[in-house]
């Protein structure tokens, strides 16, 4: 017990040793995701709050509609094709300075899209034949992350992110591993 | 610096991640284990030069499949398709160990239904006949050299004692990748025959 309380103080202690910023008193921050929007064709935005510690947390929310995917899809070269994602996440600062920064993070994702299966049905006179199917899923995991971010000027922020996790309830029509990989531009205020 | 190096390492990894989609192979191919003899050619052994090596497929667009009580339909099933394929080698003996594939000029082929490309193997094509419903095939390879001589239906199959055809359709159709198992090959899916 004597050991918990010593180490609530000294963590304590150590969040307020860190140093003052301009940034202490930006408490927003709005981001874009450059990479998802060229890469993928994804609309990728996120909101994220800071508290006067090392935490923040935040929220994602992705939608998407590529032609390539959709090809794939409906080509027969995958059997699912995401269509949004809404990603709550809490991050914890890793390094002490304020104007660039190593973060982890562990969020969790509701999303869903397009979903097509092979059934046997049967036709008027009888006989069986195979056709394709399409239903929409939803799914909710979990995962965590890695990142880095800076701050040019005290308000333009640029952020590399890379994390993944699982879907955890609907693994035969979802994705079975959901990703968080981009590099965002936003603007803290 | 080490640590961008984990977070770069990660961003590689979860780019490649991404790719994951439960598309571990495609899903839009039908596997039939389909009957004995769709695809047939004569047990005869000997043969003389300037005779033809007949193969012959009948493959109906309704069959049986196993652990279903109705016939299937592939012809619906691929959308239509025109045509399903299979390929088998002709070879000959060059001495006491090796083997050379034979190789004729498509014009020197006797067709008869069907079509047939003939290089590195004898690409088979199956053509449709609407009126009777069945794909079918019979085409002659023209045996100009006398020598022992083999053939063999594995060259694009991962099985040696059967033969795969395989529909060709419309990319947003489903393919049907049909096995036939053959008769007359050896264990190592082998049928010898010597032309004088």
């Amino acid at each position: 017990m004597k050991k918990l309380l010593c180490l609530f103080l000294l963590l304590s202690v150590a969040a307020q040793a860190q140093e003052s910023s301009p940034l202490d008193n930006k408490k927003n921050e709005f981001r874009v995701d450059v990479l998802s929007a060229i890469v993928w064709q994804k609309a990728s935005l996120s909101y994220e709050r800071f508290f006067s510690g090392n935490f923040s947390t935040g929220f994602n929310v992705n939608f998407s509609d590529s032609k390539q995917l959709n090809d794939d899809f409906d080509d027969g070269y995958r059997n699912n094709v995401p269509k949004f994602e809404f990603n709550p996440y809490v991050r914890y600062k890793l390094s002490k300075s304020f104007k660039s920064y190593y973060f982890a993070e562990v969020f969790a994702s509701y999303n869903g899209g397009d979903f097509k299966e092979i059934i046997r049905l049967t036709d008027e006179n009888g006989n069986g034949y195979y056709t394709t199917e399409k239903s929409k899923y939803n799914d909710f995991g979990l995962g965590g992350g890695l990142g880095y971010k800076m701050y040019i000027k005290n308000s333009l922020a640029l952020e590399f992110l890379a994390g993944f996790g699982s879907n955890l309830f609907n693994r035969e029509k979802s994705p079975d591993v959901i990703s968080r990989v981009g590099f965002n531009i936003g603007y803290r205020f | 610096m080490k640590k961008l190096s984990y977070i770069a390492l990660l961003f590689v990894v979860v780019l490649f991640n991404g790719c994951d989609t439960n598309d571990d192979t495609f899903y839009k191919t039908i596997y039939v284990e389909g009957g004995n003899n769709i695809v047939t050619f004569p047990s005869t052994t000997t043969y003389n030069v300037g005779d033809y090596f007949y193969v012959n497929a009948d493959l109906s667009r309704y069959i049986p499949e196993p652990g279903e009580t109705n016939l299937l339909d592939i012809y619906k099933t691929t959308g239509n398709a025109p045509t399903f394929v299979f390929s088998y080698v002709i070879e000959r003996k060059i001495n006491a160990t090796d083997w050379e594939v034979v190789t004729v000029n498509d014009n020197q082929l006797d067709i008869n239904e069907g079509s047939a490309q003939n290089g590195a193997y004898v690409y088979a094509i199956c053509q449709y006949d609407a009126v009777d419903e069945y794909y079918r095939y019979n085409v002659g390879f023209p045996l100009l050299t006398a020598g022992n001589y083999r053939v063999t239906f594995g060259y694009n199959s991962s099985s040696t004692n059967s033969v795969e055809l395989i529909s060709q359709n419309s990319s947003r159709n489903l393919i049907v990748n049909l096995n036939a198992a053959l008769s007359n090959l050896d264990g190592n899916g082998y049928f010898y025959f010597n032309v004088n």
